[in-house]
C-alpha cells in the first residue's frame, strides 16, 4: 500500500515536472521578447538618452518631473481622452441600433449583415486611407454630392475639431461592428419572456428598454467601453496616416506623442517616459480584467 | 402581437430610415475604394456621376510592377513565421496552464492580458536600440522577433481558455491508461482543442498581418510589410489614389476568409470573458 502511494506520488510530481517543461519554451519566449523590453523601457525612462546625443549615464526622476509640468503631454491626455469617449459614444450607439435592426431582419435578407461587418476586417492603415480619400475635399464623392445642391462641405482635417471628427469617424467605421457583435451576443441572451412579461404588467417600451434590457446589457457595454479605452491607449496608425497630429497638436494623442518625442525629437528617454505612464494605466486596467476573469472561471 | 396603428407603421418607417442611413455609412468607403481602383487616371478627381465608363483595370497591373507585391510577401512571410512560432511555444503552454497544479496562475493571466492591451510603444523603444547595435533593423528576424510580443500572449491566452475546456477527466483517463504527458496532449487534448487552436493561429495572423507601428519602426525597404510599402504611394507634391485603393484592397482581401472563419469565435471568447 505505502510503495504505491508513494509511486503514485512519484507519478505525480513527474507529471508536474512534464507540465513545467511544456511551459517553459513560451515563459523563456515571453522574458525574452517582453519583460526584457519592458525592462530596458523602464530604466531607459530614467535615463538621459538621447539618440543623437547618446547618454551620460545619469539616472534620475527627472523625465517624470518634466511630465508634471508638459503642457503638450497634458494636450495629449485630453486628446486621447476626446477620441475613446467620442469613439465609444458613436460606436455603442451605432453599434446598438445596427444589432436591434438586424435582429428584426429575417429570411434572405440576413446575408446583408455581412455589409455591416465588412469594415471590422479592414486593415487600419486601409480604413485611415480611405477615410483620408472621403475627407479630401478634391476628391471625395461626399463633397461632390452636396456640391450639387450648393452646400460647401468644410474641410475637416484643417481643423481642431473637425480633424478629431474626423479620426472618431474613421475608428467608429472599422469599429462600430465589434460592439455590434457584443450586443448581438448580449441581446440573444436575454430571454423575450422578460420583456413580454414586462408589456404584460403594463410597462411602456420605454420603461422596459430602462429597467430590463438595459440591466441585462450593462455587463456588455461595460467590456465594449473597456476594450475601446485599451485600444485608445495604442491609438497610432489613424492619426499617424490622416493627420500626423495636426492641425497643430490637436490630434496628436498621447501614444502618438511619445512616438514623437522619442523618434522625431530623438529625446528617447522622455518618450520612454511616457510610455511608462501608458504601460501602468495598462496594468491597471488589466489588472481589473484578469481579476473579473478570475472570478468567472473558479 | 399585430400593430397596425399608424403611430406604429411611423415608428417602422423611421426604423427603416435609421437602417438605410447607417447602412450608407457602413457600405460607401467599401463602395467608393472599389471605384477609385478603377478609375482611369484622368478621371480620377471627378464625381463619378459626370463620366461613370471612365474605368480602367491598369489600377491593378501598375501596381504589380512596384515594390508593393514585395511588400505584401514580407507581410505574409513575417505574419505566417511568428504565428508558426507562436504556436509551437505558446500551444502547449496554454494546454499546461490549463491542466497543471501550478501557484501563480492570476499573475499569468494578468501578465498575459497586460502583454495584450499595452501600448506598442513601450516595448518598440527597448527595441529599436538594441535592434540598432545588433544589426537587426530591416531583417526579417528582427520583424519576426518583434511580432513574437503580439502573437504569443494572444496565442497562449487563448488556448488557455480552449483547453480549460476539455474535461480533465479526459486527460486523466488517458493518464491512468498508462500515457506518457505527451501522449495525452498530442491524442488526447489538442484533437479537443483543433477549432480554438485554428481560431487561436488565425487572430494571431491577424494582429500580426494589422500591425503597422513595428513595421514603421523596425523596417525599412528591404522588409517593409505591406500597411507601411502603401505609405509610398503618398509623396510631399502628390498623392497616387488608384494605387492606395488598390493596395487597400490587396490589404483586405487575403484576410477575408480568415475573418469569416475567426468572426464567431472572437465573440465567443470575448463575451466569454465577461459573461462566463
Amino acid at each position: 500500500m505505502g510503495n504505491t502511494l508513494a509511486a503514485r506520488r512519484g507519478a505525480t510530481y513527474e507529471l508536474q515536472q512534464g507540465y513545467r517543461l511544456m511551459m517553459l519554451p513560451a515563459v523563456l519566449a515571453v522574458v525574452l521578447f517582453a519583460i526584457v523590453p519592458l525592462a530596458g523601457m523602464f530604466a531607459l525612462a530614467f535615463s538621459d538618452y538621447h539618440l543623437i546625443r547618446g547618454t551620460n549615464w545619469e539616472f534620475g526622476w527627472r523625465n517624470f518631473v518634466r511630465m508634471l509640468s508638459d503642457k503638450r503631454l497634458m494636450n495629449s491626455v485630453y486628446v486621447m481622452a476626446a477620441l475613446s469617449v467620442f469613439g465609444v459614444i458613436a460606436q455603442v450607439l451605432i453599434g446598438s441600433a445596427v444589432a436591434v435592426g438586424l435582429q428584426k431582419i429575417t429570411g434572405r435578407w440576413r446575408v446583408g449583415r455581412v455589409l455591416f461587418l465588412l469594415p471590422y476586417a479592414v486593415p487600419h492603415v486601409a480604413v485611415a486611407l480611405i477615410w483620408l480619400s472621403l475627407f479630401t475635399p478634391t476628391l471625395s464623392p461626399i463633397n461632390a454630392f452636396f456640391d450639387l445642391f450648393g452646400v460647401t462641405v468644410p474641410a475637416f482635417l484643417t481643423s481642431q475639431w473637425g480633424a478629431i471628427f474626423a479620426i472618431v469617424v474613421a475608428d467608429t467605421w472599422t469599429n462600430f461592428p465589434f460592439a455590434m457583435l457584443i450586443i448581438m451576443a448580449a441581446l440573444q441572451g436575454i430571454s423575450p419572456d422578460l420583456e413580454e412579461a414586462a408589456a404584460i404588467d403594463g410597462a411602456t417600451r420605454v420603461r422596459t428598454f430602462i429597467h430590463i434590457t438595459l440591466p441585462l446589457l450593462t455587463p456588455a457595454l461595460l467590456m465594449i467601453t473597456l476594450f475601446r479605452f485599451i485600444d485608445s491607449l495604442k491609438h497610432f496608425p489613424m492619426i499617424f496616416v490622416m493627420t500626423k497630429g495636426g492641425p497643430g497638436r490637436s490630434t496628436q494623442a498621447t501614444n502618438y506623442y511619445a512616438y514623437v518625442q522619442t523618434f522625431q525629437n530623438s529625446n528617447v528617454a522622455y518618450g520612454a517616459a511616457i510610455a511608462v505612464m501608458l504601460f501602468l494605466t495598462a496594468a491597471l486596467i488589466s489588472y481589473h480584467v484578469a481579476k473579473l476573469n478570475q472570478r468567472v472561471t473558479t | 402581437m399585430i400593430d397596425n396603428s399608424d403611430a406604429y407603421r411611423q415608428k417602422r418607417r423611421f426604423g427603416m430610415a435609421v437602417m438605410i442611413l447607417l447602412l450608407v455609412f457602413a457600405a460607401l468607403p467599401t463602395v467608393w475604394v472599389l471605384i477609385l481602383s478603377l478609375r482611369q487616371p484622368f478621371a480620377i478627381f471627378e464625381p463619378i456621376w459626370e463620366s461613370p465608363l471612365a474605368l480602367t483595370l491598369e489600377n491593378f497591373f501598375k501596381i504589380t510592377r512596384s515594390d508593393f507585391p514585395r511588400a505584401l510577401l514580407n507581410s505574409f512571410a513575417t505574419a505566417g513565421l511568428s504565428t508558426a512560432f507562436a504556436m509551437l511555444v505558446g500551444v502547449p503552454a496554454g494546454f499546461a496552464l490549463a491542466k497543471a497544479r501550478l501557484a501563480g496562475k492570476f499573475m499569468a493571466s494578468w501578465v498575459l492580458l497586460l502583454l495584450r492591451m499595452a501600448p506598442p510603444v513601450g516595448f518598440v523603444i527597448p527595441l529599436f536600440l538594441a535592434y540598432v547595435n545588433a544589426g537587426l533593423i530591416d531583417t526579417y528576424t528582427g520583424l519576426v522577433f518583434a511580432y513574437m510580443t503580439l502573437t504569443l500572449p494572444l496565442v497562449v491566452w487563448s488556448m488557455w481558455n480552449s483547453f480549460a475546456q476539455v474535461p480533465d477527466e479526459l486527460i486523466e483517463a488517458a493518464i491512468m491508461d498508462d500515457a506518457s504527458l505527451a501522449q495525452a496532449f498530442f491524442l488526447v487534448a489538442l484533437p479537443a482543442a483543433r477549432p480554438g487552436a485554428v481560431a487561436a493561429a488565425i487572430l494571431a495572423f491577424l494582429v500580426a498581418w494589422n500591425d503597422f507601428f513595428y513595421a514603421l519602426i523596425i523596417t525599412r525597404s528591404d522588409t517593409a510589410t505591406a500597411p507601411v510599402a502603401v505609405m509610398n504611394f503618398i509623396s510631399y507634391d502628390s498623392v497616387d489614389w488608384a494605387s492606395i485603393a488598390v493596395a487597400s484592397i490587396a490589404l483586405t482581401l487575403p484576410i477575408l476568409p480568415l475573418m469569416a472563419i475567426a468572426n464567431r469565435y472572437i465573440v465567443q471568447s470575448l463575451s466569454g470573458a465577461v459573461k462566463g
